[in-house]
């Protein structure tokens, strides 16, 4: 930390918080907020003169609460800046430190919080994580019996810049502990609180109980596990280090933790699942591993950023194994427990990951994009013409696209990740995507529905999924009937209804709509956007007079191949099942509607010229 | 040791259709359920934990057979503790149902009711918190009554409806008024009735 402050181009800021970040890759603007730490940086030296003549005592944050601090403080020894802060809660303003501080006049009590904003090429998150507060498990007692501590307080009681000077001695009475016991999975692993595992527990759990053997040899140390989890390299042989040690380890999780009144030792019951026996055992002191989550105010940072979030409440990596750093927003990154839980080494390899992919950024004078991105007519956009509709900014998940008063939508193109919900979504047509608009994926309906069509199946494929799948079905041999024929978008998203209703107009016999799986979609919330609109649609098809197995909504990922033979199989049955002559009947029955639906088709530009070649071709077709 | 090749594979997904029995395959076998069961405090060979492994491994007789499926009195004390949010005493209720329909009996005594006293004023069947008694029409000496009447494969002899029977009309065996009275009396002067030992850990 010291090398980093006196790095020349590392400007640390500590004591501020990120209010809001607007622009793309390489040139982000941040709006920073520093709160005030009534002490002058630049005037402190550290000497600490001011801390002893402060009369207010409250507990130590940094100690967990073991220890006590002044109002006026440095948060650890190793602070990095060593500068004094107030704690403004707190403080009485007896003005002792000022006295104290003489000559230096590095105290300012009017200081305010100073807004500021900064440009940046790339960010990178590395928030940390927060500490699962064990009392909201009743039958463990935290909080309740003061020889219950968590792993992160016994720390701090053998540390020798801790509170007891390291000396190991258990809250109650200031004694040395003989027997210790350390429950693992308090808060992890519990469906109840955290579904997930915290990784590190195990192994910091072993190092605690090294590290109080090697101090306290007569120590007698039992650790209640589910399962020692030690996957790294040379992890495992410090598990077995421990066990030569003669530390015993318990499978069991302790199910009741009470105190003896008297003594305010703590009997813990557990089931020793070798033994198959419930068994109960007094000890002086009990620590609890407990679980890593996400920080207090992660979803506050998230929200000026634009990061999504996974199930259990960390930041999301852009893809689990292909993308662990990355995230959505392009020239934003993700390092260690900010990410989900983990230890000291994969923190550093995330940390240094992101660094590199951060520097790829900064050394970069151009940067490039997918030619994909979505595009606005301005003449068309109603908010260009003042009108209300801001539909496009709902449904983009990357938050690219912004509404400026008199211009309309205005999409950034940095941000853009091309996945063509907008285009799908905004109700005037007023926006395309670029190799993806709706004159080109028409012509290719019209194309593939020439000849025929009544014993086809038109099926719309997303490009990282579904696509996928057809590819695998193919490569894998899985045979399915030749009716289909397929067009590639590159998200469900981008599927407009207008697509669905066109195939039928041309007469197909049947249509699939397919996407990824709701997990597993490359563009956050584009599946989500397309399962509503077809549902939708589907209804409406219904009542419209179209049989309700002539149009089917599949989420097929790209390793199933099968599944995607499968599905094509069935609707080839039904197809055929159903017959020619039915459906050119129905088809004939709902042309009216459709026309009437897809007149506006004609008022999107270049689709048109698409519609009229088509009649020409129709024309010249051999009858 | 069982005999691999005579395990039920299919006895797993057959607690599995069973109501209560759908998170049968979610235990990872912490041990919480039998620290903090008051019946395993009791008799030893109660172990839920044990009961779900040997189910998922498909010992089919070897559960639906065992005495101990009916022992869970339903407290719920593990529910509230266990990391896997799994409903213990529904799937030992789960095991029992298919004990039952196995042609397996609870290895206890259901509460008695003397038909002959008893008046039908539905109290017992109001307390029970199994929900194991009914009022019924029955033939008693020859002729129709309303009484009260036990199901044994709901009944876990907790006696609260011999407590609340206010004609005295119900009892639970080995826990009648005289037994229990000859118990105290056996306790004061020091040594215990074999009924009492058998109760001992």
């Amino acid at each position: 930390m010291v090398d980093a402050a006196r790095h020349p181009k590392i400007d640390i800021r500590t004591y501020t918080e990120v209010e809001r970040v607007e622009g793309f890759v390489g040139n982000f603007k941040v709006k920073l907020v520093e709160k005030p730490r009534y002490v002058i940086g630049k005037l402190c030296t550290g000497c600490g003169l001011c801390a002893p003549v402060c009369p207010i005592e409250v507990p130590n944050e940094f100690e967990e609460g073991l220890g006590p601090r002044k109002a006026i403080y440095v948060p650890h020894s190793q602070a990095v800046p060593l500068d004094y802060v107030i704690d403004m809660d707190n403080c009485i303003k007896c003005y002792k430190c000022v006295d104290a501080c003489g000559k230096l006049q590095a105290i300012d009590f009017s200081q305010q919080p100073k807004e500021r904003w900064e440009e940046v090429g790339a960010i990178i998150v590395a928030t940390g994580f927060d500490v699962f507060d064990p009392s909201e498990i009743e039958e463990y007692g935290y909080g309740k019996y003061e020889n219950v501590l968590t792993a992160i307080e016994l720390e701090r009681l053998h540390n020798s810049t801790g509170p007891t000077v390291g000396q190991l001695v258990r809250p109650s009475d200031g004694k040395t502990p003989k027997n210790i016991a350390l429950v693992q999975c308090v808060g992890s692993r519990d469906a109840r609180y955290n579904l997930y595992c915290s990784g590190f527990c195990c192994m910091y759990t072993i190092k605690n109980a090294v590290l109080l053997k090697d101090l306290y040899p007569d120590i007698d140390i039992t650790i209640f596990y589910m399962d020692i989890r030690t996957p790294s390299k040379g992890y495992e042989e410090f598990y077995q280090r421990a066990r030569e040690r003669g530390i015993r380890f318990i499978q069991g999780r302790p199910s009741v933790i009470v105190e003896n009144p008297e003594s305010r030792n703590l009997y813990v019951r557990v089931e020793d699942i070798g033994l198959g026996r419930a068994i109960e055992r007094e000890y002086d002191m009990v620590v609890l591993s407990t679980a890593a989550i996400p920080r207090h105010d992660i979803e506050k940072l998230g929200e000026a950023i634009t990061l999504t979030r996974d199930a259990s409440g960390f930041y999301m990596e852009y893809h689990p194994k292909l993308k662990p750093i990355d995230t959505p927003m392009e020239g934003v990154f993700i390092a260690g427990a900010a990410q989900g839980p983990k230890d000291i080494p994969a923190s550093v390899s995330q940390g240094s990951g992101a660094a590199a992919r951060a520097a790829r950024i900064l050394t970069s004078d151009k940067w490039q994009i997918e030619p994909i991105v979505a595009y606005v007519w301005s003449d068309r956009c109603w908010e260009a013409q003042g009108k209300k509709c801001g539909i496009c900014v709902d449904k983009c998940p990357y938050a690219a696209i912004s509404i400026e008063p008199g211009k309309g939508a205005q999409v950034q193109p940095a941000i853009c990740h091309g996945c063509g919900a907008c285009v799908a979504e905004c109700p005037h047509n007023a926006i395309t995507q670029l190799h993806f608009t709706d004159a080109q994926v028409i012509a290719q309906i019209h194309a593939l529905m020439r000849h025929d069509p009544e014993s086809k199946i038109m099926a719309f494929m997303c490009h990282w999924c579904s696509y996928g799948g057809a590819d695998t079905a193919g490569t894998s041999h899985f045979e399915y009937p030749a009716s289909s024929r397929g067009i590639r978008v590159m998200c469900s998203a981008r599927m407009d209804t207008d697509f669905v209703l066109e195939a039928f107009r041309k007469g197909a016999g049947m249509v699939l709509v397919s996407g990824c799986h709701p997990q597993d979609c490359h563009y956050i919330t584009g599946q989500q956007h397309a399962a509503k609109r077809f549902e939708r649609l589907a209804r409406q098809l219904e009542r419209m007079g179209i049989s309700p197995e002539r149009f089917r909504v599949e989420w097929i990922s790209a390793a199933e191949g099968a599944k995607y033979a499968q599905v094509i199989r069935e609707m080839d049955e039904t197809l055929r099942a159903l017959g020619p002559e039915k459906i050119h009947e129905e088809n004939e029955k709902v042309r009216p509607e459709l026309e009437r639906r897809l007149k506006h088709l004609s008022q999107i530009p270049h689709v048109a010229e698409v519609l009229e070649s088509e009649e020409k071709h129709a024309e010249l077709a051999p009858a | 040791m069982p005999n691999l090749r005579q395990l039920d594979p299919n006895f797993s997904k057959e607690v599995l259709a069973e109501p209560g029995g759908e998170s049968l395959l979610l235990c990872y076998s912490c041990g919480t359920c039998v620290s903090a069961c008051p019946v395993q405090w009791m008799n030893e060979r109660y172990n839920p934990r044990r009961l779900i492994k040997m189910a998922v491994l498909g010992m089919r007789e070897e559960v639906l057979s065992n005495p101990v499926i009916w022992y869970c009195s339903a407290c719920d004390l593990c529910y509230r503790k266990c990391p896997q949010k799994i409903h213990i005493s529904d799937l030992m209720r789960a095991f029992c149902n298919l004990a039952q329909r196995g042609g397996h009996k609870p290895p206890r005594v259901a509460a008695r009711v003397n038909e002959r006293t008893c008046v039908a004023c539905g109290l017992c069947a109001e307390v029970c918190p199994y929900k194991a008694i009914e009022l019924v029409n029955k033939r008693v000496l020859g002729q129709g009554k309303v009484v009260a009447q036990v199901n044994e494969f709901l009944c876990m002899e907790c006696g609260i409806c011999a407590a609340s029977c206010r004609s005295g009309s119900i009892d639970v065996a080995d826990f009648a008024d005289q037994d229990l009275a000859d118990r105290i009396k056996g306790w004061v002067e020091g040594d215990l009735l074999p009924v009492e030992a058998q109760y001992e850990r």
